[in-house]
């Protein structure tokens, strides 16, 4: 089943910056310093497809998906929702918001303590139009679609009444009520037990598959990442260091950023696997020139320390930001575009 | 992987303890802890809620023991309680902890201390210098107001009153050595840190007075996967170095199969499975171990669809009668519904296994997923290279 | 609200009696009084008899239907100017919490301002400008006193929202398109209810305080019977230097009373409100049954041994200490 469909991104970004300004603590006049949280993503969010972006804390993976939401403007950078770009200064419209939809990590801290889940779900629906007669069966109808059954034994508790799994999917449901093309996910399973994490996994898993949404999936947990996506983007220090179609970026690992991450994964099955263990346990301060990883990457080179890496294709659909492959072509484009290849055979069996 | 702990210890224990018990030495100084029959409430009467139920644990001196389990497992009450460290409502209601302290110089006579009915005064003389924890978050349990180096001060003058100033900074730089980290950051407030290396700070004072037994609790679950893999081996180095036993508690099983020599998997308040490491892995025997090693997507192999365990984690306060996990349980039978099945040894080996499917009743088939075989266990292994 | 239940503390329950008292005083009182209090129908400075419970004063006018009359007015602008002082509060500060950056620093400017003025000279200066008809109007006095009640609360608040701004629960609202005004006032406001209530406590306390004042200096309109003016013809009348305590006294304790049952209502609220607060220890029954010590101390978790009556192991027992 390796045929070429032609699909359109739902939503691409190009070149999406965001720099924070932050006091030096302890010098009081003139000591600023800009921190890069997302240096020049491009990323396209294809219907029918799930994008993970893996990355440590700070590594810009939550920044990248709230201005993907657009609820942090970009420093510049564009984004393309259905073909139409939205510039940067723009403000965030009903109808955006009514397509791209983002659900947050913590379950608990993202319902309001003090309402019912019924109305973190109705307001959505009121907002976007739905009828004041209807909203209560829409509403149901979002619990069981996210598989809450039956609904109505949901709707009137309160959030601390149900468990992590249940409001992490009451979460969904909320941002679902205002059927968005574009679903962001971030960090939806690390606050969650691990028996009910595959629950949610597979809920979104579904939602791709069955209903045809752009699923941008943010995580620190490169297995899952491997479990559910069909394009992994590995960001470090506000970068996208690499990037594969399907699973190439997990098994053959090309950057010594994502070696060190996927060795450090405990991973039963395989005891020999123990990443090499670095002498000086600072945090790696992130250089102002050069490659961002520098600090700690067991190949450095002399231009690493000079000149920041380009990307490189280092294999179909699978680049990498690093000086080690600078015999490969240069990706021109960070990945080709609009036209990929749907993988149906290696996602499922 | 292990060095001959006794020896450590008695090189290493300079320092007198105020505590002289005149008890004869145990026949199980092997055991460093022994937990019986050990239940914990929250609150009493009507609306008490038992959080450990019956649990009964041995560790050996210097090795590792996991603790596994989701939230509201019990996991965490279980080993503050064991301290007495629980905080109201918590109260212990029954069974027995032994600490078998070992009194220096001569490591072959150990002082067994009952936890449960050890006065405030002997509690006080047993924490640090015997048992320490390690907590998950390491910024709440570092005084944001003091520079590092006073906490490791504090520390010291209280327990080690006969060191000079000078012999207190030479250990607190011999002690941040230990866990890798450069002696300026003595100077550093917590905040100046990062989380890695506030948690090894936490460890480094957990050591500082080189106890027998160190708690951890999500020591690493608030950090990222490469500085947690560091404090891991980092971890197993100091373990080998200095023989201390280890309870690390988690709820990532596959961090604990790859740490811990032995794994108690606990549900809804009670150890539901104890098996060495890899056999664990290898061979679960318990349907709720089975799904929590199903949950972890492999980084290797085909991609596959898993299903992990349906529902979520019971509720203590309504925990359905008979086997608490019989209502997610893919094999649950009638009995299952009605009678909670106890923790039993199974074969003639040394694991255990509360489950219906495996008390050797012939009308029962037990699946194949739950009946592997394992090969000889890592940690086994371990063990004889010891002692040759 | 499940969350609502009736509060156990003693402390709360006078609290709300005392409170309750006041307010059916302030419904029922001038129903309930024997006389006209403006009457000066009786002999003067009578003394306390089954006839006039709290005597006459020096007018000849009842002072007990004086006392039940005036709770209405004192406390009626009380209320108003606290509900007044406590929307201006929460609209004030809930706004300049949110939204931040210049409107936050122009509201809190001016909270600021009504901080730094003390209260009670302003509403002087303010009242004095006042017609004299409308100083007999409880709408009127309690906007007024409300205005120099309020930046208090509205400093709290804005603190309160400032920690709120950035939870969760606010960034999914704002993520379903949810207006600015709306998350303020539905998701926001809901969740500070206890400051709120606490806030409405204390500017209630504070206007009886106010109008008292401003009653007893004689800047409200004699016409208006409330606890304040009975003190300021007790005043003008040399009363406490006659030895007409009846005059005086009753009307002071009244204000007394109100204050500590307000304070006391205060210290119920957190635990009214939030019940996940309570559960935080064993109750002091609790502990008496299990023979527990009175105070649980931290490092220390209580041993109970299931035998038939539970009591605890004493420290020491089974071990052999020399």
């Amino acid at each position: 089943m390796s045929e070429i469909t032609t699909t359109p991104a739902q939503l691409s970004v190009r070149h999406l910056t965001r720099h924070f300004t932050t006091r030096v603590p302890g010098r009081l006049l003139h000591a600023k310093r800009v921190v890069r949280a997302v240096d020049d993503a491009s990323l396209d969010l294809v219907r029918g497809q799930v994008t993970a972006v893996v990355g440590e804390s700070g590594s810009g993976k939550s920044v990248l998906a709230r201005m993907l939401a657009r609820i942090i403007a970009p420093t510049s950078g564009e984004l393309i929702l259905e073909g139409t770009t939205i510039p940067a200064g723009a403000k965030r419209t009903l109808e955006y918001a009514s397509k791209v939809q983002l659900v947050l990590q913590d379950p608990y801290a993202s319902t309001n303590p003090v309402h019912r889940i019924r109305h973190s779900l109705e307001r959505p629906l009121l907002i976007h139009g739905a009828k004041k007669h209807d909203v209560e069966d829409l509403a149901k109808a979002a619990l069981s679609r996210v598989s809450l059954d039956p609904p109505e034994r949901f709707l009137d508790r309160y959030p601390h009444e149900l468990s992590g799994g249940q409001l992490q999917r009451v979460s969904i449901a909320r941002a679902l009520c205002v059927k968005p093309d574009v679903l962001l996910a971030d960090e939806p399973i690390s606050m969650l037990d691990v028996s009910v994490r595959l629950g949610i996994l597979n809920l979104l898993k579904g939602l791709c598959d069955n209903e045809h949404l752009a699923v941008l999936y943010i995580t620190h947990d490169i297995a899952s990442a491997r479990y559910l996506a069909d394009e992994i983007i590995v960001m470090y220090a506000g970068q996208i260091v690499e990037r594969s179609r399907g699973t190439a970026l997990v098994d053959e690992p090309t950057h010594p950023y994502t070696q060190l991450l996927i060795a450090s994964v405990p991973d039963p099955s395989d005891p020999t696997s123990q990443a090499s263990q670095s002498d000086e346990h600072s945090s790696y301060a992130v250089p102002e020139v050069g490659c961002r990883f520098a600090p700690r990457c067991p190949f450095v080179m002399d231009v690493c320390r000079t000149t920041d890496p380009p990307v490189f294709q280092v294999g179909e659909g699978h680049t990498s930001r690093c000086w080690l492959y600078a015999d490969r072509p240069e990706a021109v484009v960070e990945m080709a575009l609009p036209e990929r290849r749907r993988e149906g055979e290696t996602t499922k069996t | 992987m292990i060095a001959d702990p006794l020896k450590t210890q008695a090189t290493s224990k300079m320092m007198d303890m105020q505590l002289r018990e005149v008890a004869p030495a145990s026949a199980h100084h092997e055991f460093v802890l022994e937990v019986n029959n050990f239940n914990v409430d929250y609150g009493v009467g009507e609306n008490m809620v038992r959080a450990v139920n019956d649990v009964t644990l041995k560790l050996r001196r210097s090795q590792v023991l996991g603790v596994a389990g989701e939230s509201g497992s019990g996991k965490s009450t279980l080993v503050y309680a064991m301290t007495r460290l629980l905080r109201a409502p918590g109260v212990i209601s029954g069974g027995d902890v032994t600490l078998n302290i070992t009194n220096d110089g001569d490591s072959d006579e150990v002082t067994p201390i009952n936890l449960v009915t050890a006065s405030e005064k002997e509690l006080r003389q047993i924490r640090w210098s015997h048992v320490s924890i390690v907590l998950q978050s390491a910024l709440n349990a570092l005084n944001p107001v003091l520079r590092v180096g006073r906490e490791f001060h504090e520390v010291l003058k209280t327990h080690r009153r006969e060191l000079t100033k000078s012999q207190r900074h030479a250990r607190s730089v011999e002690l941040l050595k230990m866990v890798g980290l450069n002696e300026d950051r003595l100077a550093r407030f917590p905040h100046e840190l990062s989380g890695g290396q506030r948690q090894r700070i936490m460890i480094a004072l957990a050591l500082a007075l080189d106890p027998e037994l160190v708690i951890m609790d999500e020591p690493t679950t608030a950090l990222d996967v490469v500085t947690q893999r560091e404090i891991i081996n980092e971890l197993n180095e100091l373990r080998s170095r200095y023989g201390f036993a280890l309870i690390f508690i988690t709820h990532d099983l596959s961090l604990l199969i790859e740490l811990a020599d032995e794994i108690v998997v606990m549900y809804a308040g009670a150890i539901i499975e104890r098996a060495g490491a890899s056999e664990l892995y290898e061979a679960p025997r318990h349907p709720y171990t089975l799904g929590l090693i199903n949950s972890f997507p492999p980084m290797h192999g085909d991609r596959r669809e898993l299903t992990g365990i349906p529902g979520s984690p019971p509720d203590l306060a309504e925990l359905p009668e008979g086997c608490s996990f019989a209502p997610r349980c893919p094999y649950a039978m009638a009995r299952c519904l009605h009678e909670a099945p106890a923790l039993l040894n199974i074969g003639d080996s040394d694991r255990s296994v509360a489950c219906w499917l495996h008390t050797g009743d012939s009308s029962v088939t037990v699946p194949v997923e739950l009946s592997r075989s394992s090969s000889p266990s890592r940690a086994h292994v371990t063990v004889l290279q010891d002692h040759t | 609200m499940r969350s609502l239940r009736l509060p156990r503390s003693p402390k709360v329950i006078i609290g709300l009696v005392i409170v309750g008292f006041f307010i059916i005083m302030t419904v029922i009182g001038p129903w309930l009084a024997p006389y006209d209090p403006s009457s000066t129908a009786f002999a003067p400075l009578l003394s306390p008899s089954a006839h006039h419970w709290l005597g006459t004063t020096s007018l000849g006018q009842d002072i007990f239907s004086q006392l039940l009359v005036g709770a209405r007015a004192t406390m009626v602008v009380a209320l108003l100017a606290g509900l007044a002082a406590t929307i201006l509060s929460m609209t004030v500060g809930i706004a300049a919490g949110y939204l931040g950056g210049w409107s936050d620093e122009g509201l809190s400017l001016v909270s600021n301002v009504f901080l730094a003025i003390p209260g009670v000279p302003l509403l002087i200066v303010i009242d004095s400008y006042l017609p004299v008809n409308s100083r007999s109007n409880f709408f009127v006095i309690g906007l007024i006193i409300s205005l120099t009640g309020w930046a208090w609360g509205a400093r709290v608040l804005r603190a309160q929202t400032m920690s709120l701004r950035n939870r969760d629960f606010v960034e999914a609202a704002r993520i379903i398109g949810e207006k600015r005004t709306r998350i303020m006032f539905t998701e926001v406001a809901p969740n500070l209810l206890p400051v709120l209530a606490s806030s409405f406590l204390f500017t209630v306390l504070y206007s009886i305080g106010a109008y008292v004042t401003l009653a007893y200096i004689g800047l409200t309109s004699t016409a208006v019977w409330n606890w304040g003016t009975m003190l300021y013809w007790a005043q003008a009348n040399n009363a406490p230097l006659s030895g007409e305590w009846y005059w005086f006294v009753p009307p002071g304790i009244c204000i007394a009373l109100v204050g500590t049952g307000l304070a006391l209502v205060n210290f119920g609220i957190d635990e009214f409100i939030n019940p996940r607060l309570r559960a935080g220890g064993l109750t002091a029954r609790q502990r008496r049954q299990l023979g527990l010590p009175r105070r649980i101390r931290l490092g220390l978790t209580p041993v109970l041994h299931a035998s038939s009556k539970p009591k605890i192991v004493p420290a020491h027992a089974k071990l052999v200490s020399q």
